[in-house]
């Protein structure tokens, strides 16, 4: 399966491809998706015709999500976003629901993606999918009441959650009918786990060590980042997207930003550009190290965690010295950056260039033919390319089943165009071609980061553009003109223009996007992030079935799954 | 033992800052990491900060075996049973340091699923602000824990007595 | 636009080298025992900082306790104009206005109590950022820790400047 390049030389005539237009309306939207407002009823036809027809082969469902408009005629919007990893093209579904009648046709029939999506615009909007096999509250807890991403929610109305109302799945009072021998156990691992990294469930039924069947729990970190958005200014959400992927702050400010530039229609200046990639490369390589660190660790590798905690630390001085905080940086701003790069940048990024490869080595060198580690990792967890599109997976997890779909390169943005760079691909799709595939993503990155330093243009790292960005203090403290943007800057916020956009770049997992709706006040309307680790952990439960609980633990921590990200 | 007049006795007093001297050199922590924090919990004990120089060497998740809780990260109403069951499962003394602006007030989630500050429901000895603290904000914040189990003002001290 | 380039990773064994095992430990010992010779003899860097007798030096970015800066007659910079309670996204500053008796014709206003709650503040840094009057800048002293809730809620006494400017541990202000 390859990915190419978009064409867009012939635009595709949808409409064509759909004989009876009645109840549809087709548009090329502000943002360069090809957009489709159809009806409930004609809901199931038009996702099938995307997935099923040649041409258009949407066999990718990244998102699924549902808008607030109480003073339209039709309350809710459901949103989906779909696209081809052949073809390449992307689509955006729209179909209004009424307050009273509030339901949709499940998608689970057609993608097996819409599984946890769906649960959670139900969740967190009310709207209902019927057909779905198990539509319960996904991110808020059981005792919670009320949907709390509508705009009569009070964003601090709080539930209390007793011990006594914690979930249990019906299956887990049945046996799994082996031979009658012996009884099932069901065990929870987690939420207080060493291995779940922050803070997963999963109950499963087990035979002797075998799991026969599992169901996960997420939602112990959901932060409402989502509604917090919504009560903070434009800028002021950036905070917040740091401490989505936590560990590569960078990348979620910097997709953020280009994703309010896209809809407010400015450019940030070359040189933010370049040392956008820059951090972001370094961030990812920071995620990558963490991940692989952490892997090794649940497999009983200890060393190899202090390996790479090692160019963390040097990592977090240049960004640093760059921003202020180590972890959570807060330093891409709408416009560019923040503010200008230290003077010994380039020394310190070189410097990095030099001490980072021995690291990778050292590591390399210890376990990669480590015959201990392959026992663990290889054959478990496979998927093979088919299935895991199906489950909406991206990144590195896609990559190591032989899908070589990298954003950087079929969309790419911030100039990625102009870097060369390989995509490391794996065939087997198990535990150790993700290890394998993020362990030559780190090195790639290296490379990226020696072209981008090796180019990088002088200027002003932020838009002069006084709507959109800050002025600078120099000339706030004697020029009024400027006093006066700056107080109506911080007073009234940026007031993007109504509208919608789907901005999605290459995070540290996959692909990373914000639908942001904007109403043309100084707040978001409503941020949707579509978080690549969401996608990618519903397929665990599924995964699970047939292997040992150490091998749970295996598959658990090499597909990188970072709660802030995963429960927003 | 406490004497007719109410202070202590000699050589309890002497016994009392022994026992302080070896719990304090020892703290065994249990790192409630659910976000960021715990990444920096992680750069903590790694080689470049060294926990393990304080005494706390063995990171251990279960809460009989250890004397510390370190609650770092945001800690959520789906979440918040889950750390009282731990908490209560730890065996005494016990102490518990709220690290990060999320545990110590809820920071700047003021929302409709996150606790605000965990001292909602277990008492705190130490919090230590910061988003996330720095490993040197922690180490501070695990030796002034150090100074009240010498001086024995911690939460423990005061239910106890 | 380039075309997608691909590098195979995949790693079958080869061999009955890598099969007996023998080689791959040897070679992993060699990596350990390599770093633990050089930390225990040789080069000496070893990468433990020695807190709290070393402590590692911060950029001068670093984001860390504020500080409210003086005029030359000792009286606060701050205006009282809000902005950088506005800015801030956990809304942990709240400041109380007046009218300033020793106004003169650049301000009005002057700050009578402007506290900030340490334990809400994410150390964002907006705050500096919206300031006009660079009367609000942040330190590097990031080591606090604090036995109660209320203790941490400081206000005009404890955050302002004690002593001349070029005293203080600055970090994260406007001019570099």
């Amino acid at each position: 399966m390859t990915a190419s390049s978009p064409d867009t030389s012939q635009p595709i005539d949808f409409a064509a491809l759909l004989p009876d237009g009645r109840g549809l309306e087709v548009a090329v939207a502000a943002d360069g998706l090809t957009e489709i407002t159809a009806d409930r009823s004609r809901l199931i036809e038009v996702l099938r015709a995307l997935h099923d027809h040649p041409e258009l082969d949407c066999d990718l469902l990244l998102d699924i999500c549902g808008v607030d408009y109480p003073d339209r005629e039709h309350r809710f919007e459901v949103v989906y976003h779909l696209t081809s990893v052949a073809k390449n093209h992307r689509f955006r579904v729209r179909v209004p629901v009424g307050e009273d009648d509030s339901r949709v046709p499940t998608a689970f029939g057609i993608w097996k993606a819409a599984d946890w999506f769906e649960r959670e615009a139900w969740d967190l909007m009310g709207i209902r999918f019927d057909g779905h096999p198990n539509l319960r509250r996904i991110l808020t807890h059981e005792a919670f009441q009320g949907h709390a991403l509508r705009k009569d929610y009070d964003p601090e109305k709080r539930w209390v959650l007793t011990e006594a109302e914690t979930f249990v799945p019906e299956w887990a009072g049945e046996d799994h009918g082996g031979d009658g021998e012996f009884e099932s156990q069901v065990i929870n691992i987690g939420p207080s786990h060493p291995a779940t990294h922050g803070t997963l469930r999963i109950v499963a039924r087990l035979d002797g060590e075998l799991i026969t069947r599992a169901e996960c729990e997420i939602g112990y970190l959901h932060r409402c980042f989502e509604k917090m958005s919504e009560t903070h200014g434009w800028p002021e959400v950036i905070p917040y997207t740091d401490r989505l992927n936590y560990c590569s702050s960078m990348i979620n400010g910097v997709g953020y930003a280009l994703g309010v530039e896209k809809m407010l229609g400015i450019e940030a200046p070359p040189r933010a550009q370049v040392v956008r990639v820059i951090l972001s490369e370094f961030s990812r390589l920071m995620d990558h190290a963490v991940c692989l660190g952490a892997t090794l660790v649940d497999v009983g590798a200890l060393t190899n965690f202090w390996y790479f905690f090692q160019p963390r630390e040097e990592i977090y001085s240049l960004l640093e010295s760059c921003a202020g905080g180590r972890l959570t940086v807060s330093y891409a701003r709408i416009g560019g950056l923040a503010h200008e790069v230290p003077t010994d940048f380039e020394e310190q990024v070189r410097y990095l260039l030099g001490r980072i490869p021995k690291f990778i080595d050292d590591v390399d060198r210890l376990v990669t033919t480590n015959r201990i580690f392959r026992g663990r990792t290889e054959g478990i967890g496979a998927l093979s390319a088919e299935e895991a599109i199906g489950w909406g997976w991206t990144g590195p997890c896609l990559r190591a089943c032989g899908v070589p779909y990298d954003l950087r390169r079929v969309n790419p943005y911030l100039g990625y165009e102009d870097y060369e760079f390989d995509i490391p691909i794996a065939t087997t799709g198990d535990s150790y071609g993700r290890y394998l595939v993020r362990l030559e993503e780190m090195r790639q990155s290296l490379r990226i980061i020696e072209q981008a330093i090796d180019n990088l243009p002088d200027g002003p790292v932020i838009t002069d553009n006084h709507r959109v960005a800050l002025p600078p203090k120099s000339r706030v403290y004697s020029e009024m003109e400027s006093l006066i943007w700056h107080f109506k800057l911080i007073y009234e916020g940026i007031k993007v223009p109504e509208g919608a956009c789907y901005s999605a770049t290459e995070g540290a997992n996959g692909e990373l996007g914000y639908y942001l709706v904007s109403d043309g006040t100084g707040k978001p309307y409503r941020i949707k992030v579509r978080p690549p680790c969401f996608a990618i952990f519903q397929a665990y439960p599924h995964m699970l079935e047939g292997h040992l609980v150490p091998d749970a633990i295996a598959i658990l921590s090499s597909l990188n799954i970072i709660a802030g990200e995963l429960d927003r | 033992m406490r004497q007719p007049d109410g202070s202590s006795a000699l050589l309890t007093t002497r016994l009392d800052a022994m026992l302080a001297w070896a719990r304090k050199n020892s703290l065994w922590p249990l790192p409630f990491g659910t976000a960021c924090c715990a990444i920096e919990f992680m750069s903590t004990v790694s080689s470049h900060y060294d926990l393990a120089r304080f005494g706390a060497e063995v990171v251990r998740f279960s809460p009989r075996q250890s004397d510390m809780m370190i609650v770092a990260g945001t800690i959520t109403d789906k979440m918040a049973p889950v750390v009282k069951r731990i908490y209560d499962q730890m065996a005494e003394p016990k102490y518990v340091i709220s690290m990060g602006a999320c545990a110590c007030t809820g920071g700047f989630y003021r929302a409709y699923h996150v606790v605000q500050g965990v001292d909602e429901f277990i008492p705190v000895d130490v919090y230590v602000p910061g988003c996330p603290p720095t490993p040197e904000a922690l180490m501070e914040g695990i030796l002034k824990l150090q100074e009240l189990i010498q001086s024995g003002e911690t939460q423990y001290d005061r239910l106890k007595s | 636009m380039r075309p997608v380039t691909t590098i195979n990773v995949d790693r079958p064994q080869k061999g009955f080298g890598e099969w007996i095992y023998l080689g791959p430990i040897l070679k992993g010992l060699g990596v350990t025992l390599r770093h633990f010779l050089r930390n225990l003899f040789g080069h000496r860097d070893v990468a433990t900082i020695q807190y709290p007798e070393e402590k590692r030096d911060y950029s001068e970015r670093m984001r860390g306790r504020h500080i409210l800066t003086v005029r030359e007659d000792g009286s606060l910079r701050c205006v009282a104009c809000y902005m950088c309670e506005t800015a801030c996204p956990a809304d942990c500053i709240s400041i109380v206005a007046e009218e300033d008796p020793e106004a003169t014709v650049e301000w009005e206003k002057r700050a009578v109590t402007f506290e900030i709650d340490l334990l809400r503040c994410v150390f964002c840094g907006f705050c500096v950022d919206a300031c006009p009057k660079q009367a609000l800048i942040m330190s590097r002293q990031h080591e606090m820790t604090f036995t109660t809730r209320t203790d941490a809620v400081v206000g005009i006494d404890e955050l302002r400047q004690k002593g001349a400017i070029e005293d203080q541990d600055l970090g994260y202000r406007p001019y570099y």
